[in-house]
């Protein structure tokens, strides 16, 4: 087993776990949002969830154009694996974004553009991965889901402006992480676990794409179970069995 | 374009529709389908004619959405691997073979559109400001869901249960059709629809480039 | 076509299909006029190797040239045209009819639509052209096939298993294709498990074992 696919805790690992613990320490610990009250803490996960999100399919889609341009597996390990944890922390940060709205507004899901539009990133991306499930020829499949990768994100964008143009002519109660008065050790508690949670996506990501590749060679192990090639899998059949014998 | 281009795309909408045609698919299984949708929302929401002449319009471009999709994963445009190799060893041209199959998936999508259509105009009395504007937006919506359902009918295809993945894959993207052509035709917003016929032609355009530059890398089977 | 080099020539290819590697270390060469039968036992890598030398599968390493192309580059698209190719099962559209689907070949490649009728009737389905291939039989579909290329008269036929389900009069018609593609001087390669019954057609064998050809 080479380095690569070793699955020890690398020091990224115990670099994430101690960023998060510090970064939700310091958020706890900051003065109140006295507009918002104490649910406005949501802020430290909600805001790097998000971002992670974008910053997760952001790769998924980079690495889609690598993939293509390069014809490189690798590049596809990378597409998969930042997809999957796109898709973790989209989840995360609706479900979050639904335990605040109710907490603010006693109403688990407004109409909001941004909202809205997550929620239609995240099917976006678990077809996505419903694509790459389905298909097992690992070059099939890196092509076709490249080409996913990509257009996926391109039509984002007609997708947000539409969505965001439709809430403006119905305006109604509208979260913006702006709206709250960002002074000093607030935004410093952001910033810090914005950073936190990018650290723990670069973890997650090593591992993901260590486990891609570990099935890689497992798949590839299990088609030639014989020879070195293929076609050695078919013997000569066993005549007397087949026969038929009392 | 060529004569050639046009010649193979054109021969390629041609089969497309000869083959639905003889199954018959669209006709007698995705319009009944589509028809009878249209037919259980009132039955679900109240016979209130004026909420159904409210969420008249809506309910017809959701289930040209919906429903519509299934033209894109009908049987007669899922193509076996043999059936690939044979038309690619014909040397077709991949941007051919997409417009064409996109061109055959529109015309059978505006069918579907016009029969949906009439029967929403039947049961709901649709509240349409300008039925001008329906004529343009019809056409737009086929084109672009041909668009996207030839591009992710391609992404899934030859795979099992790839046909299964198309509605999950295309309907999401399409949002931008649903609400520039809803948006368009509602009656309470007279005058901003020429903005959103931009948005929707503008997603006609880029699905149409998306389509040519992928068209290559998606024929190739291997 | 230039006569000194081969219209087919594989030197150390290997191909996979997903992870498993199907072949490895082909040499194949294949000359103008020349009829090369690949035998080999089920799962020996016989069609694998067809649709490597057809371009629908591109080699994992060597080097493939086939009718001047380089088959890893795109090269290979300009010569698919020139490439027919018959399979296990028929590449047809059930819905349509033996001619239209004739028809549908014609209008891409741009031959006349009286040549798929023409065609049609070199492999005696005349009468049968208006029958729908859904319900036409496995014999009569494979005839529609040697009707296609019999229209699109391909420099490089690749024919996989060429004898199952025919009757001995469409046996004779393969034989009629095979040695018309090589009078034209172009070349033909068809595998098969059974050495003795493609004997008439073939100007030389190679035995396809081990993912490699003996």
């Amino acid at each position: 087993m080479s380095d690569a696919t070793r699955s020890r805790l690398g020091p990224l690992d115990y670099a994430a776990v101690v960023a998060v613990l510090a970064a939700l320490g310091y958020a706890l610990a900051s003065p109140r949002i006295e507009s918002q009250g104490d649910a406005a803490r949501m802020l430290f996960v909600h805001v790097p969830t998000i971002w992670l999100a974008y910053l997760a399919f952001a790769v998924t889609f980079i690495a889609s154009i690598a993939y293509l341009v390069t014809n490189k597996l690798r590049w596809d390990h990378v597409a998969g694996a930042s997809a999957e944890i796109g898709v973790v922390f989209t989840t995360v940060a609706i479900i979050g974004g639904m335990v605040w709205g109710k907490a603010t507004w006693n109403v688990y899901w407004t109409w909001d553009a941004r909202l809205t539009l997550t929620a239609i990133m995240l099917f976006v991306y678990v077809g996505y991965l419903a694509l790459r499930r389905v298909i097992a020829d690992p070059e099939v499949r890196a092509r076709r889901s490249a080409v996913l990768g990509i257009i996926g994100l391109l039509q984002l964008i007609p997708v947000h402006f539409s969505v965001t143009w439709w809430r403006t002519l119905h305006q109604t109660n509208t979260f913006r992480p702006r709206d709250i008065q960002m002074d000093g050790p607030i935004l410093a508690a952001l910033l810090g676990s914005v950073a936190a949670f990018t650290v723990v996506y670069a973890a997650l990501l090593r591992h993901r794409i260590r486990l891609e590749k570990l099935e890689h060679a497992a798949r590839a192990a299990a088609a030639a179970p014989v020879g070195p090639v293929a076609g050695d899998a078919v013997t000569a059949p066993n005549v007397n069995r087949a026969g038929g014998q009392p | 374009m060529s004569d050639r281009f046009w010649q193979q795309a054109f021969a390629v909408a041609r089969r497309d529709l000869d083959r639905e045609r003889r199954s018959g698919e669209v006709f007698w299984v995705t319009i009944p389908f589509g028809a009878i949708a249209l037919l259980l929302v009132p039955l679900a929401v109240g016979i209130n004619q004026d909420v159904l002449t409210r969420i008249g319009t809506g309910m017809l471009f959701v289930v040209v959405m919906l429903f519509g999709v299934l033209t894109a994963v009908r049987r007669t445009s899922i193509e076996t691997p043999e059936q690939r190799d044979a038309i690619a060893l014909l040397g077709v041209d991949p941007v051919a073979e997409f417009t064409g199959k996109a061109a055959a998936g529109a015309v059978l999508l505006l069918g579907f559109e016009l029969v949906m259509a009439a029967v929403a105009l039947v049961l709901y009395g649709l509240d349409i400001g300008s039925w001008g504007w329906m004529l343009v937006v019809l056409p737009l919506t086929a084109v672009g869901l041909a668009e996207l359902g030839t591009i992710s009918g391609a992404i899934a295809a030859s795979t099992d249960g790839g046909p299964a993945l198309v509605p999950l894959l295309v309907t999401p993207l399409a949002i931008p059709l649903l609400l520039g052509a809803t948006q368009t035709v509602s009656v309470e917003r007279n005058g901003g629809n020429l903005a959103w016929l931009v948005l929707m032609t503008t997603v006609v355009l880029v699905l149409a480039i998306i389509g040519v530059a992928t068209a290559r890398p998606l024929q190739e089977t291997r | 076509m230039d006569e000194a080099k081969p219209l087919v020539s594989l030197v150390g290819v290997a191909a996979r299909i997903g992870a498993a590697t199907i072949l490895r270390d082909i040499d194949l060469k294949v000359s103008a006029g020349e009829s090369v039968g690949l035998f080999g036992a089920n799962g020996a890598g016989k069609t694998t190797l067809l649709r490597v030398i057809a371009t629908l599968l591109r080699p994992s390493r060597g080097v493939a040239r086939v009718l001047g192309a380089d088959l890893s580059s795109h090269e290979r698209f300009e010569i698919r045209r020139r490439i027919g190719l018959i399979g296990h099962s028929p590449a047809l559209f059930p819905e349509l009819s033996l001619l239209a689907n004739l028809e549908f070949s014609a209008r891409i490649v741009g031959v006349p639509l009286s040549a798929a009728k023409d065609a049609l009737e070199d492999v005696g389905l005349a009468a049968a052209a208006a029958r729908l291939v859904g319900e036409s039989s496995y014999g009569m579909r494979r005839r529609v096939e040697f009707a296609r290329e019999i229209m699109l008269a391909p420099d490089l036929l690749l024919l996989d298993e060429p004898h199952s389900a025919l009757d001995p009069s469409a046996v004779e018609l393969v034989e009629h294709i095979v040695a018309g593609v090589l009078q034209r001087r172009g070349a033909v390669v068809l595998a098969s498990h059974d050495v003795a019954k493609v004997a008439p057609m073939v100007t030389r064998t190679a035995e396809l074992a081990g993912g490699t050809v003996r």
